[in-house]
């Protein structure tokens, strides 16, 4: 089944614009269609192709009632009864003393997505031939779990203001766990086309931290040096952009970045940035409100430098809006949701090279918000936690909990690799990040394999 | 056109093409979700969902292939797709599927409901929890008060190749308020019935009422204020009991996901993770002390896993997972179940655009006796901790850490002073081992999990846990909190 096209999909969004009685009229359509092949104990056992399309109709009335209603369905009927109720909502709904308008037409929307055709229209079979190449190459003795994806994006939106925007894009993934029976091992690749996927590699990845893995010895917990690795650290990048970025949570004071705005929060070797329009993330070019995407940098050299705006807190603090916005009104605000932690210079090598006494770390589990205003999470270790001495990595652990502050964490950065990976979960947004090698990671107890 | 006539179209032409199993689910899911922050309505999302999703089995291979576009071409296209997926899937080897037997039923079933909670006004939602905000505004320092009501409701149409002919209907209902507090650098919440929106059940405009979010405005928006200004619980190992709402994520986290048997049997090691249970454990493993029994009952009224049919068409069933403290049962499915054994009836798929996979239906640690208050009595030291605010479990659910809103001070037989920013941490089976007491029937309350996540792509689900405030001794407490 192949893609709508940006006409298409806009003609779906503009059947909804014609509402009787409404000030305002937007409509977010947003088509995900794509293919996961699921293996375990080295076999696929789940498999599946599934295609999605929503329309997201928001109507104002009397000039600031404002109702939203959502159809999984492309046909104009069902898109126009959409459109009704959002309306009959709408007029059932208090004023909005705060309701800013609509975005008007942009000049021009960034370059922004890479939507690869072969990814696109990656068949099961292809799914299913990568998968079963990667575990022909296992060495005996080992068990694989994992997935491969392929999945293309297209989203359009068209208000009554003129905004009319359309973009499309793919991504790929492969996941492998190697379990080598008293350890495992792990590995991933993100990437918007699936040829720019090397499974292979990640597959002999994943085995070899497996047979790495194997009779780990007990590690008291504390407070170690640590190297973690580009999907550990993504995992930190990612939680930080969720605690405190949008300009709705600063107004509200549930951001930790409130009095820190200007002031030094992490080491000067940590630039975070979040960029839609970079080649090498899965993005559009608009946000959900049909906004332009900008490049805004979070973090400068350690310095916490600005936040991301939706429209309607960009109206109320006199700025323009960052193109960060989430389907409007929403609870939440503004989210950063293409990020990426810029690359340093040190070979990812080279830091556990570096490294003298301390852990290295594969991959984080199961994390969580122990304390939001000290940017404190929690977590496990799993599928490759390695002690490292003089440089050399001597042997397995057994996987640890850390309950660390993220932005302690960063303070305590010591070097930045070079080499960067993408992670992405089913959907929207993606983080980049390169490996840290950071001097203080607090681990707070420790599990039993 | 009807659902069963696309379903029985999909299932027509998935045997035609080669399935020699296969299942088709037409799905409609409604959703609303109301949220008002500080007197504003800050979100309204109203969403409806339908489509169809086609599993078939091609030489004991899965496949399954799902859209929202529903027309009889994309029905017959989605049956295709199906079995070339599966045709696929036989690329890796391995043994194949092999699903063990069940009597296909006939049957139409909905969830009772009081007052249907679609039918309720917007106008008196809006009303209710302008009220319940501004109740708890009127305490002064509360910083933001939030109400919210969560409406939900699914029609499953699910046909099957052996004769199932299912038509059921599930409404669920959630209500909560949370409060606020911000200042010196910190930010302290307190909510009723629950966190995370509240009180979830199966049923109608009754769940909102029993929740009173007004009258429970006041206290609750007073202790998040208090929280502010509490001492952080200091680090100790101490007797610890869990509120009814902690112990129910600490029974759905340390219990029922290391007991689904997919899971046991490396099904999600990549992703979710295993179990620390072994198959071989059924039986022999002791998992906690004997005051711990544990059951799955997808018959529990107002649970969020109670149905009448799980996805696989398989009829909701009450069994045993642990009996005074040994594992004497798995959620399993008919792909998973061995030596003969039914399925558990535990699968369950999230909408019409996922595989069904073996999920938690309503998973309660069983009533003691004695009530809340007769339990802190009976306590010499320790602390009450109260509704989660954080969670994390490794991938074999071994160790263990939450977060609280608020802990309470026991001394005595009495409750004293509050602590901010509590946790404890621990081994699964260290703890429920340490299990000394449950309260009885009359604290005991089945609580709504609706954002459960597992599988690949993400499937969320939405269960149960029944539960009564509980005991442990020897708990490790503190150490990670400011």
């Amino acid at each position: 089944m192949t893609a709508f096209g940006s006409e298409r999909l806009l003609e779906v969004a503009e059947a909804a614009l014609g509402t009787g009685g409404a000030d305002d009229v937007e409509a977010l359509v947003y088509r995900q269609a794509g293919g996961l092949t699921r293996f375990a104990s080295s076999r696929i056992h789940q498999s599946a192709w599934r295609e999605d399309l929503w329309v997201r109709v928001r109507v104002v009335v009397d000039g600031n009632r404002v109702g939203t209603a959502t159809v999984h369905a492309a046909d104009p009927a069902a898109v126009r009864a959409t459109a009704g109720r959002a309306a009959e909502v709408a007029r059932t709904m208090p004023p909005d003393p705060g309701y800013p308008g609509m975005p008007g037409p942009a000049a021009a929307y960034p370059e922004a997505g890479h939507h690869d055709e072969a990814t696109a229209g990656a068949d099961p079979a292809t799914r299913a031939g990568l998968v079963a190449g990667v575990l022909r190459r296992l060495p005996a003795g080992v068990a694989a779990a994992g997935a491969c994806e392929t999945r293309e994006l297209e989203i359009a939106l068209a208000n009554t203001r003129g905004v009319r925007a359309a973009g499309a894009t793919t991504g790929a993934a492969f996941s492998i766990l190697v379990d080598a029976g008293s350890g495992t091992g792990w590995a991933e690749g993100t990437e918007p086309a699936l040829a720019d996927l090397d499974v292979a590699a990640l597959g002999e990845r994943a085995a070899r931290k497996a047979m790495d893995s194997r009779e780990p010895r007990e590690l008291a917990p504390g407070t170690y040096p640590v190297v973690l690795e580009p999907n550990a650290a993504s995992v930190m990048v990612q939680w930080l952009g969720w605690l405190g970025f949008g300009a709705k949570a600063y107004d509200e004071g549930r951001s930790f970045l409130v009095g820190r705005l200007g002031q030094r929060v992490c080491s000067p070797l940590v630039t975070i940035v979040d960029d839609a329009t970079a080649a090498d993330t899965i993005g559009v070019g608009f946000d959900f409100e049909g906004v332009p995407k900008r490049r805004v940098t979070l973090i400068d050299e350690g310095v916490a430098a600005s936040l991301v705006y939706d429209f309607r807190a960009a109206t109320g603090h006199g700025v323009e809006p960052t193109g960060h916005g989430l389907p409007a009104p929403s609870a939440e605000g503004a989210l950063p949701m293409h990020l990426s932690l810029l690359p340093g210079r040190t070979p990812q090598a080279e830091l556990v090279a570096g490294l003298e006494r301390g852990l290295l770390v594969t991959r984080f589990h199961y994390t969580n918000l122990v304390n939001l205003m000290d940017t404190t999470i929690t977590g496990m270790t799993r599928d490759g936690t390695f002690w490292v001495e003089n440089g050399q990595v001597v042997g397995a652990v057994r996987n640890l909990r850390f309950t660390q502050s993220i932005l302690e964490a960063l303070s305590a950065v010591r070097a930045v690799g070079a080499e960067t990976e993408m992670a992405a979960e089913d959907g929207y947004g993606a983080a980049r990040a390169p490996a840290l090698a950071i001097d203080r990671f607090a681990f707070s107890s420790a599990t039993t394999f | 056109m009807e659902p069963e006539e696309l379903t029985e179209l999909a299932l027509a032409a998935a045997v035609a093409a080669g399935a020699g199993y296969a299942d088709v689910r037409w799905v409609r899911e409604e959703t609303e979700g109301l949220t008002v922050v500080d007197g504003r309505v800050d979100d309204l999302e109203a969403e409806e969902s339908s489509g169809l999703g086609v599993r078939v089995l091609v030489d004991g291979r899965w496949g399954f292939a799902a859209s929202a576009v529903l027309d009889p071409a994309r029905a017959r296209d989605l049956a295709g797709r199906a079995v070339e997926v599966a045709r696929a899937s036989a690329a890796a080897g391995g043994e194949p599927v092999r699903l063990a037997p069940a009597e296909p039923a006939v049957a139409s079933w909905a969830t009772p409901v009081g007052r249907d909670p679609f039918a309720v006004p917007l106008a008196e939602r809006v009303d209710l929890l302008l009220a319940a905000s501004d109740a708890q505004r009127s305490v002064a320092g509360v910083a933001h008060a939030k109400a919210t009501v969560d409406l939900w409701r699914r029609r499953t149409v699910l046909w099957s190749t052996e004769g199932a002919r299912i038509d059921q209907t599930v409404t669920q209902t959630g209500a909560g308020i949370e409060a606020t507090a911000v200042g010196d650098g910190d930010l302290q919440h307190r909510s009723w019935p629950n966190s995370f929106r509240g009180q979830f059940q199966a049923g109608g405009w009754e769940v909102v009422e029993a929740a009173d979010l007004v009258g429970n405005a006041p206290r609750v928006a007073a202790e998040a204020v208090q929280l502010l200004a509490a001492p952080v619980l200091p680090e100790r190992v101490t007797t610890v009991i869990l509120d009814g709402q902690q112990l129910s994520l600490q029974v759905h986290e340390s219990v029922g996901h290391p007991l689904e048997l997919d899971r046991i049997l490396g099904m999600e090691a990549a992703y979710a993770g295993t179990s620390f249970v072994g198959p071989d454990d059924l039986g022999r493993l002791r998992y906690g002390s004997p005051a711990m029994s544990v059951t799955a009952d997808a018959t529990t009224p107002g649970g969020l896993g109670t149905f009448a049919f799980d996805d696989e068409g398989v009829p909701a069933q009450r069994s045993p997972l642990v009996a005074d403290g040994v594992v004497a049962g798995f959620l399993t499915s008919r792909e998973t179940t061995t030596d003969g054994a039914a399925s558990g009836g535990a699968m369950r798929a999230d909408g019409w655009g996922a595989m069904p996979l073996i999920r938690m239906t309503n998973v309660h640690l069983e009533p003691g006796q004695g009530s809340l208050d007769e339990l802190v009595a009976d306590t010499a030291d320790g602390v009450l901790l109260s509704v989660n605010r954080s969670w994390s479990i490794d991938d074999r659910r071994v160790n263990f850490q939450f977060g609280v809103e608020a802990a309470w001070e026991i001394r005595g037989g009495r409750l004293g002073r509050l602590y901010r920013n509590a946790t404890y941490d621990g081994r699964t089976t260290e703890l429920w081992g340490s299990l000394d007491a449950v309260c009885g029937p009359g604290e005991w309350v089945v609580w709504g999990v609706p954002n459960c996540g597992k599988g690949q792509p993400y499937q969320n689900a939405r269960v149960g846990h029944g539960a009564a405030p509980a005991r442990f001794r020897d708990v490790h407490v503190g150490g990670v909190g400011r």
